[in-house]
C-alpha cells in the first residue's frame, strides 16, 4: 500500500503544540497533511474516550501533543 | 492506560502517539508529524468496522463509573491511602487498575454480544474470543450488578438477555 494516506486526528494544545504547527505554517516548513487538527485548550483536556470515538469514527491513528 | 486498553481491544497501542512540543519548536512539531504519519502508514488502515464491537466496549469501559473512580483516586490511594486506611505503592495501584480495566471491557464485550444476540455461554464465547469458564465468571458479576438477566434455559442452556 504505497499510496494509503491515513487519516490522523491530532490534538494540539492552543499554548503548546498548536502554536508549534501554527509556527511551523508560517515559516513555510514541508509537513505531512495527514494530520486533521483538534484545537484543545489542553491536553489535559482530551479523554481517552475521545480517541476511542476517534477511532469509531474511522481514523487510523491519533496523536496528543501538548 | 489508554494504551493498554487499546492493545486489549486489538487496536494495537502504536496508533495511539503522545508528544510534548512547545510553541516554538516549528521543527520539533515537523519531526513529529512525520514520523506520526509514516507509523500511520506502516501499520496501515484500521479496519473500525471490524472491530466495531470492541470500540464500543472500549469507549464504555472509559466512560464507566469503575475506572473513571479509579483513576481520580489514584493520587489519594497511593498517598494517604484508601478508606480502610491501607496504603498502596504506585506499582499494585498500577497492577489493580490493569486488572480492572481488562474485566470491565470484558464485561462490556459480553454485554454487547448478548445485546446483538448471543444467548448462551458458547454463544458469547465464540463471539467475544473469551473462554468458558471466564464468560460465566462475568456473567454473574454482570448479573449482580442487574445489567444482564438469565431467561431461562433453551434446549437445557441458560440464556441470557441485557436489561
Amino acid at each position: 500500500m504505497a499510496d494509503f494516506e491515513p487519516k490522523i486526528v491530532a490534538f494540539l494544545c492552543n499554548w503548546c503544540a498548536y502554536a508549534g504547527a501554527d509556527l511551523a505554517g508560517v515559516s513555510r516548513m514541508q509537513y505531512p497533511a495527514n494530520l486533521r487538527t483538534v484545537r484543545v485548550m489542553c491536553s489535559g483536556r482530551v479523554d481517552p474516550s475521545f480517541i476511542v470515538k476517534a477511532f469509531k469514527e474511522g481514523c487510523d491513528a491519533a496523536l496528543v501533543a501538548g | 492506560m489508554t494504551q493498554k486498553l487499546l492493545e486489549m481491544a486489538g487496536i494495537g497501542k502504536d496508533r495511539l502517539h503522545l508528544a510534548w512540543v512547545s510553541s516554538a519548536e516549528a521543527q520539533r512539531f515537523t519531526e513529529v508529524a512525520v514520523s506520526v504519519t509514516e507509523s500511520a502508514k506502516a501499520q496501515g488502515k484500521l479496519d473500525s468496522k471490524a472491530l466495531k464491537m470492541e470500540l464500543e466496549a472500549a469507549e464504555m469501559t472509559l466512560d464507566g463509573e469503575t475506572v473513571r473512580w479509579l483513576v481520580g483516586k489514584e493520587i489519594k490511594i497511593t498517598s494517604k491511602g484508601d478508606v480502610y486506611g491501607r496504603k498502596w505503592d504506585v506499582e499494585t495501584y498500577e497492577e489493580i487498575l490493569d486488572d480492572i480495566l481488562e474485566r470491565e471491557f470484558q464485561k462490556n464485550l459480553i454485554y454487547l454480544a448478548i445485546k446483538e444476540g448471543s444467548a448462551s455461554v458458547r454463544d458469547i464465547s465464540n463471539k467475544t474470543g473469551l473462554e468458558l469458564l471466564r464468560v460465566s465468571y462475568l456473567l454473574a458479576d454482570l448479573e449482580h450488578t442487574n445489567r444482564v438477566e438469565f431467561t431461562g434455559m433453551e434446549d437445557s442452556k441458560p440464556a441470557f438477555a441485557a436489561l
